[in-house]
């Protein structure tokens, strides 16, 4: 492709008839091209380079070598930080609520979506606008109402509250995914199993999810993704470290009197990015693919 | 793309077998006849969606007429009071002006750096194409770590930030404690946070344009920079204004980064109207005044929306 992109750029110059490049000129115009890239990468990674360099220094090495490479690495953060109980619980809330999260999504949502792909029945496109319209409402206007509804429900500092309440914001847009997906899937290859004896269920699961495999996969990062990173709902829903998932014990770090153990909420922040950052590198191109092609959102 | 070509494919399909039930179709309409299972499959779905978003904000409105005489006491029908006494007080003005700032920020930065960002992940092919995944990567962390890498960054003693600038003999703020830099920051970790989806957005509007335009104003002889401003800039208007829709809504109801970055400080300098909601509910107990500031956030987002669209009408390429 880079390649495709040069030959119209020679063929611009013999149009307009300058003289032909040397090539030094054409080196150099290689160079000044990879310069954009070479900022996205620094603008990206520069605060995780940041980040990490601190989490192997000591608390008296941020302050006397400012340098990004440490001068005498160690890994005192982070044994501070697995060790610390606050950590290991919010660690594993926050594996429980995002496996969670990612089930019941996916369970409320693709019998949903294939109704709406599938069957052509009364108010069909009256439900879909209403589990699509919610996509519209900002978080913050339901923080104070969810908050009141689980007070007055006990369900206040509840795993299975912050599941559900993950689940409902990501439906919509898991169920605007699928339909997309399941109505570029070929009924014939349904009716045909059909003719051949395979029940609804058996079509969904050998037929529909395998080939909606992209969708399914996106809408489980995209689930995880939220229960893992939500903060606002998590702070507000909680009130003890037993259900407090990860990035509110981060914030309670940062938040500690005295002055900032910088390792500590480095090496905090990388042990919350990691995980997540490892599942993405393994089914990334789907998720690329899936947010591009989705439009954002 | 995909999700229209297979809805405009849906409704023939839909007609066709129904003309041909009568046909020679050996098994007519074999898929999705049933009567109660389109309701069933998806009743868990509405179920969940209503209670979580639908109702809860219905709810707030409602509730935003009321208010309790004090903590505890029960709440009593007042109208618009919590509205006018909103408007009344200073607070809400000032956390309007400081949100004004904070989503034209991010929106300018935001469109600016995604613009040229994906310009420059277009060309990124070939074994540059990973770059497009690592692009993605500050989308996958949560605005928590997010605040705490970009206070690393911006520290006034330590930060890489300040260590830059000294070497053009800058000598840099103390960021995050100063009333008149600590927005500057706000800012630039929720640019941060929104770049990914903006870049992505742009970049499949980017890949959707016919190459043959390019070509044509090769030909013609248009400078890289006339091709953009002339060619791919109005072709790309749909994509831009989604991505200013987006960064508009992610900054104007965001309350994250703020929360996390600075909790509103230093001296209220970036207290944004969601974070003025979230005091007032969460710090001072007035739950009916906080969703009364909630539903105004809520219309103004929904006004700014129609704004963007109405403007970008401007400039859509006739057809």
């Amino acid at each position: 492709m880079t390649t495709a992109t040069m030959p119209p750029e020679t063929g611009r110059t013999e149009a307009v008839g300058k003289k032909p490049r040397t090539p030094l000129v054409r080196k150099l115009r290689r160079v000044l091209s990879a310069v954009p890239l070479v900022l996205l990468m620094i603008w990206t990674f520069l605060p995780f380079l940041v980040t990490l360099s601190v989490s192997f220094k000591t608390r008296v090495e941020t302050f006397s070598n400012l340098s990004l490479i440490p001068e005498d690495p160690t890994l005192n953060a982070y044994n501070e930080v697995i060790t610390d109980p606050n950590f290991t619980s919010a660690f594993i809330n926050s594996v429980i609520v995002g496996i969670g999260t990612t089930i019941v999504t996916i369970v409320i949502s693709l019998p949903a979506a294939y109704a709406f792909a599938r069957f052509n029945f009364r108010g069909r496109h009256l439900l879909l606008l209403f589990t699509l319209l919610p996509r519209l409402v900002p978080s913050i206007g339901v923080l104070v109402p969810i908050y009141r509804l689980a007070v007055s429900a006990g369900l206040l500092d509840k795993r299975i509250t912050l599941i559900f309440v993950y689940a409902g914001t990501l439906a919509p847009l898991a169920v605007w995914l699928m339909v997309g997906f399941f109505q570029g899937i070929p009924r014939e290859i349904e009716e045909a199993a059909a003719v051949d004896g395979a029940s609804l269920f058996q079509r969904i699961r050998y037929i529909v999810m395998p080939l909606a495999a992209p969708a399914l996969i996106t809408i489980g990062v995209l689930a995880f993704r939220e229960a893992w990173n939500e903060f606002t709902l998590v702070l507000v829903l909680t009130t003890t470290p037993d259900t407090r998932t990860l990035p509110f014990a981060l914030f309670k770090l940062g938040q500690s009197e005295g002055i900032s153990n910088f390792p500590a909420e480095a090496a905090f922040a990388i042990l919350t990015v990691l995980p997540f950052i490892l599942v993405y590198s393994r089914v990334e191109r789907y998720v690329v693919a899936g947010l591009t092609s989705g439009g954002g959102k | 793309m995909t999700a229209v070509a297979a809805s405009s494919k849906k409704p023939k399909k839909k007609k066709k077998s129904a003309n041909t039930a009568t046909e020679n179709r050996s098994q007519p309409g074999l898929i999705g006849q049933n009567k109660a299972l389109p309701y069933l499959f998806s009743f868990p779905a509405v179920m969940v969606v209503s209670a979580i978003l639908a109702y809860p904000v219905l709810a707030g409105i409602y509730q935003s007429l009321f208010r309790a005489p004090e903590l505890g006491l029960d709440e009593e029908w007042v109208g618009l009071d919590n509205y006018t006494d909103l408007f009344k007080g200073s607070d809400f003005w000032a956390s309007l002006y400081r949100t004004g700032i904070f989503v034209a920020g991010n929106v300018t930065v935001g469109l600016t750096l995604g613009l040229f960002f994906s310009f420059a992940l277009y060309r990124a092919v070939g074994k540059f194409r990973w770059m497009r995944a690592a692009t993605l990567a500050p989308y996958l962390i949560s605005n928590v770590a997010a605040a705490v890498m970009f206070r690393l960054m911006f520290n006034g003693d330590l930060g890489v930030i300040n260590s830059f600038l000294a070497w053009f003999g800058i000598d840099g703020p103390l960021w995050l404690s100063d009333t008149k830099t600590a927005m500057i920051v706000v800012i630039m970790t929720q640019v941060w946070t929104d770049l990914p989806l903006t870049v992505l957005l742009l970049l499949g509007g980017l890949m959707t344009i016919d190459k043959s335009y390019f070509d044509a104003a090769l030909v013609d002889g248009a400078s890289p920079l006339e091709r953009a401003r002339f060619v791919t800039i109005p072709l790309l208007v749909p994509q831009l204004v989604i991505a200013t829709v987006w960064l508009s809504y992610s900054t104007l109801t965001g309350l994250g980064v703020v929360l996390a970055l600075t909790g509103g400080g230093p001296l209220g300098s970036t207290t944004t109207m969601a974070m003025e909601m979230y005091n007032i509910a969460f710090r001072a107990l007035k739950f009916n005044e906080a969703l009364a500031l909630a539903t105004v956030i809520l219309v103004l987002n929904a006004v700014l929306t129609l704004m963007y669209v109405r403007i970008a009408k401007r400039f859509e390429i006739p057809s």
